[in-house]
C-alpha cells in the first residue's frame, strides 16, 4: 500500500512538471506508434495496450497507426525515429535499449538524438529454477552454482542484453559463474527452463508466470528493492508477493529493473512533448492500464520530464558499467 | 545478342562477388573455434567460401565447355521484349521513390496500357487512376498500412 | 475421452450465427491479404488486433485464426496463378501449381491446393484434439540440438533433388545461407555484414527475396518468351472443380504422409514453409515418376500444400500448451492473447477451458467455411487470367513492389525486390536453382542459432548432437537423407552414365 502512494506521489509531482508547458500542441494527422520489436513481443505488447486504452477512452482525436521495426533488436526502430527529426507524429516505444543498445553495436544513432518523453512501468526480473530442483532459496542455489563453476545454464533473451547484464551482475555480486545461454526471447527461454535444458533464468513475472501456475518453474527471488505488489495467489500457496527480494535472499543486488519507456524523435517543439506526456500520464490513470501492470507483474511507475532525464542517466551508468567490464562496448 | 557464354561467365563472376562479400564481411568478426563453439563470423566465412568456390567452378565449367555454350542467352528480339517491360519497371521503382507509391502506380499502368498494351490514352489514365484510388483504400482504410507517399499526396492533405 | 466431451462443449460455444458470420468475415479478409505478397498472415493479425479489444476473447479469437486460415488459402492462390507465393508457406506451391495453370490445369490445381491444405489443417487440429496433453510434454523435450537436428532433416530431406549442376546447386544454396546472415545475430548480440547500411539492419526479408526472384522474375521471363500469358486459356467449368474433388482420393497415401510431416514440423519448431518444402522433398523421392515433378504434377500440389496447413494448425497448439508461437502468426495471436487478459501457457487448458475449446472447435468450423469460401472464388480468380496481359502484367508489378514495401514499411525493399527479380531471371535461364536459395534463407540463421546455442551449452563439444535418444535419431534420419541420394546417384552413374544433357 505504501509503495502504491508512494508512486501516486511521483506521478503527481510529473504532472506538475509537464502539466503547465503544454500550451495549445495537438496532433493534426495520424500518428505513428513505432515499435521496437516484432509482434508479440513485449514492447510490442506495451504499444498495443496503450493504443487501446487510447482508441477505448478516446484520449486522442488523431487515430494511431500502430508499425513494427524490430530489426537489430530495435536498433531499426530507433534509427527510423532518428531520421524523422522533427517529426511530432511518430512516438516511439522501447525499453532502456533505446539508450543501451549503441553501446554494444555499432549504429548510425545515438541516444540523445532522441526526445524521451515518459517511463511508464518499470519490468522486473527475476531468479527462477525448475520447479523439482532440490533450491529452497536464492543461496541454495547461488552455493550449488559456486560449487560447479561453468556447468550451470542460465537462460536469457538474446546476447548483450538485460538477462546477460543481470547475470553478470549476480556473477560479480556472488562469485558464482554461468554459462549464458542466449535464446530467441523471454517466452523460449522459459520453456527451456520448464523443459529442463537449462538450469535458471532470469525472466520477466509475464514470461513464466504460466510455466510457474502449471507448477514446471518456481521463482527464488526479485531483483527490486522492495517485494511485489500483493495480488491473487498464482500457485496454491503463494503469490508475487511471496517471493522474497534477492538482497533479503542473500543476493547483494538490490534494484535491476527495465523501464518501459517512450521517445520522440529529436527537434520537436517542447509543447508536443508536453502533450504526449501528458496523454501518457492519462493512459496510466486508466483501470485498463492498471489490469495491464497487474498481469505481467510489472510495476508502475510513470516517469516525465526531469525525474525521467535523472532515472536514464542513472539506469544508463549502471548498465554501462557492466558493459565496460565484460568488454562488450564496441567503438 | 548475348551468348550464353557470356551470361554464364557474367553470374558466375556476380555471385563469386557475393560470396568474397561475404567472406570479407566475416572478417571483421572472429571466424574461429572458440570455446563456446564457432565465432559469430565462421558461418558467414566459410559460406562465403563454398559460393566463391563453386562460382570458380562454374566458372572453369563455363570456359572449359566454351563450345557448347554459343547458344544465344538473349537475341536481339528478345532483348527489346525484356528492355520494354524491364526499363519502366526501374523507372516506376525511382518514380515511386521521389512521388510516393500511388501515383508512381497510376503513372504506370497507364504507361504501360498505352503504349505497349495499345489502348486509348484516356481509357489507359482512368484505369492507372482508378487502380491507385482502389490500393489507397485497400491498404490505407481496410487494412491501414500506410505506404510510401510523396509531395501530390501531402497537398491533398492525405497522409 | 475426456477432451471429446470437451470438444463437444467447444462446439457450443463456437457454433453460433455471430462466431459463424466472424468466420465467414474473417476468411475473407483473410484471403484478400494473402493474395497480396508481403502483407502476409502477421500483418493481416496484426491489423485485426485491436478491433478485437472489444471484443470477448472467444470472438476475437476465432476472427484471427479464421483471418489466418484465409490468408494461408490466399497464398496458394497466387503462387499457382502467378508464381509469386503469397505467402511464405506457400513457395513450394508454385514448383507444380504454376506449371499446372500454364498448361491451362488452373481449376484443377486450385481446386487439389484447397482440398488437400483443407485436409492436412482438420488433421492438425484433429492432432490437437486428441493429444494435446502429450503434444505439449513432447515438445518440451526439445532444446536448441534437437531445433537444429529438425532444421537438418528438412533441409536433408530437400536437397540433392534437381537435376541441376552440383556447383551451381551449392552458390544457390550458398548464397541463401549468406543472406540469411544478414543482420542483428542473436547468438552474439552483434551486428553482421551489413558494411555500416542502416538498410541491412533488420536482415534480407525472406519475403522480399522471394517476391523478386519468383514474381517478378517469372514477369521478366514471360515478357521474353513474348508469351503475354496467353497460354494460360483458363476456362473455369463447376464440373472441373466437381471432377477434381473426385480426384483427390486418388492421393491418400500423398495427403496422410504431407500431414505427418506437416503434424510433425508445427509442433517441433520447424514451422509451416520448412513443412512444405520438406514434404514436396519426400514426395518426390518417393515417387514413381520423379521427371513429372516441377512440370506440373498434381501430387507437387498436393504434398506442400497439406503439409503446410497441417503444420500451421498444429502450430497453434505449442502457442496455446507452452507459449511458444511455432509462426510469426501465432506470435501476434500470442500477443492477442495477453491483452486480453489471457497468459498462455500450460495452465489455460484448465483455467480457461470455454476459450480453449471453443477455439480449436471454431478450428474446425473455420477451415470448412474457409474451404467452401475459396472453392467458390475458384472462377473468380481464374477469370484473373483471361484479362489481357497488357493489363495485367503492370498490376502484378505493381502488387509485387507495393508487397514488397508493406514488408517492413522501408523504400530500400523495392531496390531489392528490383535486384532478387534481375537474379531470379539470371538463375532461371542460366538453370540454377532457386529453391535450395529459398530454404537456406527459411532456416539458414535459425538453424546456425541452434547449433551455436548447442555449442555454448556443451563448451564446445559436438557430442551433444547424439546425447540423447531423440536428437541422435533426428540426426541419424537427416544424415540418411542427405546421403542417400548421393550414394544413390554415385552408384547409379557408375553403372550406366548418363547421356549428357542437351541445353534447355
Amino acid at each position: 500500500m505504501l509503495k502504491k502512494t508512494s508512486w501516486m506521489i511521483t506521478a503527481a509531482v510529473a504532472v506538475a512538471f509537464s502539466g503547465a508547458a503544454y500550451a495549445d500542441w495537438k496532433p493534426t494527422k495520424p500518428v505513428e506508434f513505432v515499435v521496437t520489436s516484432s509482434p508479440g513481443g513485449g514492447t510490442d505488447n506495451f504499444a498495443r495496450v496503450v493504443q487501446s486504452i487510447i482508441s477505448k477512452h478516446k484520449l486522442m482525436e488523431q487515430p494511431v497507426v500502430v508499425t513494427n521495426k524490430g530489426g537489430g533488436s530495435g536498433a531499426e526502430g530507433f534509427i527510423y525515429t532518428k531520421v524523422a527529426a522533427g517529426d511530432s507524429h511518430k512516438l516511439t516505444f522501447g525499453t532502456n535499449n533505446a539508450y543501451l543498445l549503441p553501446y554494444v553495436a555499432k549504429l548510425a544513432y545515438k541516444p540523445d538524438e532522441l526526445t524521451p518523453v515518459a517511463a511508464m512501468a518499470l519490468d522486473e526480473f527475476l531468479l527462477w529454477v525448475k520447479a523439482d530442483a532440490p533450491y529452497k532459496d536464492a543461496k541454495s542455489y547461488i552455493d550449488a552454482v559456486k560449487a560447479k563453476p561453468d556447468t550451470f545454464k542460465m537462460g536469457g533473451s538474446q546476447s548483450k542484453d538485460t538477462d546477460q547484464t543481470l547475470t553478470s551482475l549476480i556473477q560479480d555480486a556472488t562469485g558464482a559463474k554461468f554459462i549464458y545461454v542466449p535464446f530467441q526471447g523471454g517466452g523460449a527461454a522459459g520453456v527451456q527452463l520448464a523443459g529442463g535444458h537449462i538450469d535458471s533464468n532470469t525472466n520477466n513475472p509475464n514470461e513464466n508466470a504460466g510455466q510457474w501456475k502449471a507448477g514446471a518453474v518456481t521463482p527464488l527471488c526479485v531483483f527490486s528493492p522492495t517485494r511485489l505488489q500483493e495480488g491473487p495467489k498464482v500457485t496454491a500457496t503463494m503469490g508475487w508477493s511471496d517471493i522474497p527480494t534477492c538482497k533479503e535472499a542473500g543476493i547483494p543486488i538490490d534494484q535491476f529493473q527495465m523501464p518501459r519507456t517512450v521517445w520522440l524523435p529529436g527537434g520537436v517543439p517542447s509543447e508536443a512533448v508536453a502533450f504526449y506526456a501528458d496523454l501518457m500520464k492519462k493512459v496510466s490513470e486508466t483501470p485498463e492500464w492498471k489490469e495491464y501492470i497487474e498481469r505481467t507483474s510489472q510495476t508502475n511507475r510513470f516517469l516525465a520530464g526531469e525525474e525521467l532525464k535523472t532515472f536514464i542517466a542513472s539506469d544508463d551508468a549502471k548498465n554501462r558499467k557492466v558493459f565496460e567490464q565484460e568488454g562488450w562496448i564496441v567503438r | 545478342m548475348i551468348s550464353r557464354f557470356s551470361a554464364e561467365i557474367a553470374t558466375a563472376t556476380l555471385t563469386a562477388g557475393l560470396g568474397l562479400a561475404a567472406v570479407v564481411g566475416a572478417l571483421e568478426f572472429g571466424i574461429g573455434w572458440g570455446d563456446a563453439g564457432p565465432e559469430p563470423g565462421a558461418f558467414p566465412f566459410y559460406i562465403g567460401l563454398l559460393v566463391v568456390a563453386a562460382s570458380l567452378v562454374n566458372l572453369v565449367q563455363a570456359t572449359v565447355g566454351r563450345e557448347g555454350l554459343r547458344s544465344t542467352f538473349l537475341d536481339h528480339e528478345q532483348a527489346k521484349r525484356v528492355a520494354s517491360f524491364f526499363i519502366p519497371m526501374v523507372v516506376f521503382v525511382i518514380v515511386a521513390r521521389l512521388l510516393g507509391l500511388y501515383v508512381a502506380s497510376a503513372l504506370y499502368l497507364t504507361f504501360v496500357m498505352w503504349f505497349q498494351g495499345g489502348y486509348r490514352i484516356l481509357v489507359s489514365a482512368a484505369s492507372g487512376v482508378a487502380a491507385a484510388v482502389a490500393f489507397y483504400f485497400v491498404l490505407e482504410y481496410a487494412f491501414q498500412v500506410p505506404i510510401l507517399k510523396g509531395p501530390l499526396e501531402a497537398a491533398l492533405g492525405l497522409y | 475421452m475426456e477432451n471429446f466431451a470437451s470438444l463437444m462443449h467447444g462446439f457450443g460455444v463456437a457454433l453460433s450465427t455471430y462466431h459463424v458470420a466472424l468466420m465467414m468475415v474473417g476468411v475473407l479478409l483473410g484471403i484478400l491479404v494473402g493474395v497480396l505478397p508481403g502483407l502476409g498472415a502477421p500483418n493481416g493479425v496484426s491489423l485485426l488486433l485491436p478491433l478485437t479489444f472489444t471484443m470477448d476473447p472467444v470472438a476475437a479469437i476465432i476472427l484471427l485464426t479464421s483471418m489466418y486460415w484465409g490468408a494461408l488459402f490466399g497464398g496458394s492462390t497466387t503462387s499457382i496463378l502467378f508464381n509469386i507465393p503469397g505467402e511464405p508457406s506457400s513457395v513450394a506451391t508454385t514448383f507444380d501449381g504454376y506449371p499446372m495453370a500454364r498448361q491451362g490445369q488452373a481449376t484443377q490445381a486450385l481446386t487439389l491446393a484447397f482440398l488437400s491444405a483443407g485436409f492436412g489443417a482438420l488433421v492438425g487440429v484433429i492432432l490437437i484434439t486428441i493429444l494435446s496433453s502429450w503434444v505439449a510434454k513432447f515438445a518440451l523435450r526439445f532444446s536448441s540440438p534437437e531445433y537444429f537436428a529438425v532444421y537438418f532433416l528438412a533441409f536433408a530431406s530437400f536437397i540433392g533433388l534437381g537435376a541441376a549442376s552440383p556447383f551451381k546447386t551449392i552458390v544457390s544454396m550458398g548464397l541463401g545461407f549468406a543472406f540469411a546472415a544478414v543482420g542483428m545475430d542473436t547468438v552474439s548480440g552483434g551486428l553482421r555484414l551489413t558494411y555500416g547500411f542502416n538498410e541491412l539492419l533488420s536482415g534480407i526479408s525472406f519475403l522480399i527475396a522471394v517476391i523478386g526472384l519468383f514474381g517478378i522474375g517469372e514477369l521478366i521471363m514471360t515478357m521474353e518468351e513474348g508469351l503475354r500469358f496467353d497460354g494460360i486459356k483458363a476456362r473455369v467449368k463447376a464440373r472441373d472443380v466437381f471432377k477434381t474433388i473426385g480426384m483427390l482420393p486418388r492421393y491418400w497415401l500423398t495427403l496422410l504422409r504431407s500431414s505427418a510431416i506437416g503434424c510433425w514440423m508445427g509442433i517441433t519448431p520447424g514451422g509451416p514453409t520448412a513443412a512444405s518444402f520438406m514434404s514436396y522433398g519426400i514426395a518426390k523421392r518417393l515417387s514413381r515418376r520423379k521427371e513429372a515433378f516441377g512440370n506440373g504434377a498434381p501430387e507437387g500440389v498436393v504434398a506442400p500444400e497439406t503439409a503446410d496447413h497441417a503444420a500451421g494448425s498444429s502450430a497453434i497448439l505449442p502457442m496455446l500448451a507452452l507459449g511458444v508461437p511455432g509462426s510469426a502468426t501465432a506470435a501476434v495471436m500470442m500477443g492477442g492473447l495477453m491483452i486480453w487478459g489471457l497468459n498462455p501457457g500450460p495452465m489455460l487448458f484448465i483455467e480457461r477451458p470455454d476459450f480453449v475449446w471453443g477455439l480449436i472447435a471454431s478450428m474446425y468450423l473455420g477451415n470448412i467455411v474457409a474451404v467452401l469460401i475459396v472453392l467458390a472464388t475458384i472462377p473468380l480468380f481464374a477469370s484473373i487470367l483471361r484479362i489481357p496481359f497488357a493489363i495485367i502484367g503492370p498490376v502484378i508489378v505493381i502488387v509485387c513492389f507495393i508487397g514488397a514495401y508493406t514488408v517492413a514499411g522501408r523504400p530500400f525493399d523495392l531496390w531489392l525486390a528490383l535486384s532478387f527479380g534481375v537474379a531470379g531471371y539470371l538463375f532461371k535461364k542460366l538453370d540454377y536453382p532457386i529453391a535450395p536459395l529459398v530454404l537456406a534463407m527459411v532456416l539458414g540463421d535459425k538453424a546456425e542459432d541452434a547449433f551455436r546455442q548447442s555449442m555454448i551449452m556443451s563448451r564446445g563439444s559436438l557430442s551433444i548432437f547424439w546425447s540423447n535418444g531423440l536428437v541422435a535419431t533426428l540426426m541419424v534420419l537427416g544424415l540418411a537423407l542427405a546421403l542417400g541420394p548421393l550414394l544413390s546417384g554415385t552408384v547409379g552413374k557408375l553403372v550406366r552414365p548418363k547421356p549428357t544433357s542437351a541445353a534447355v
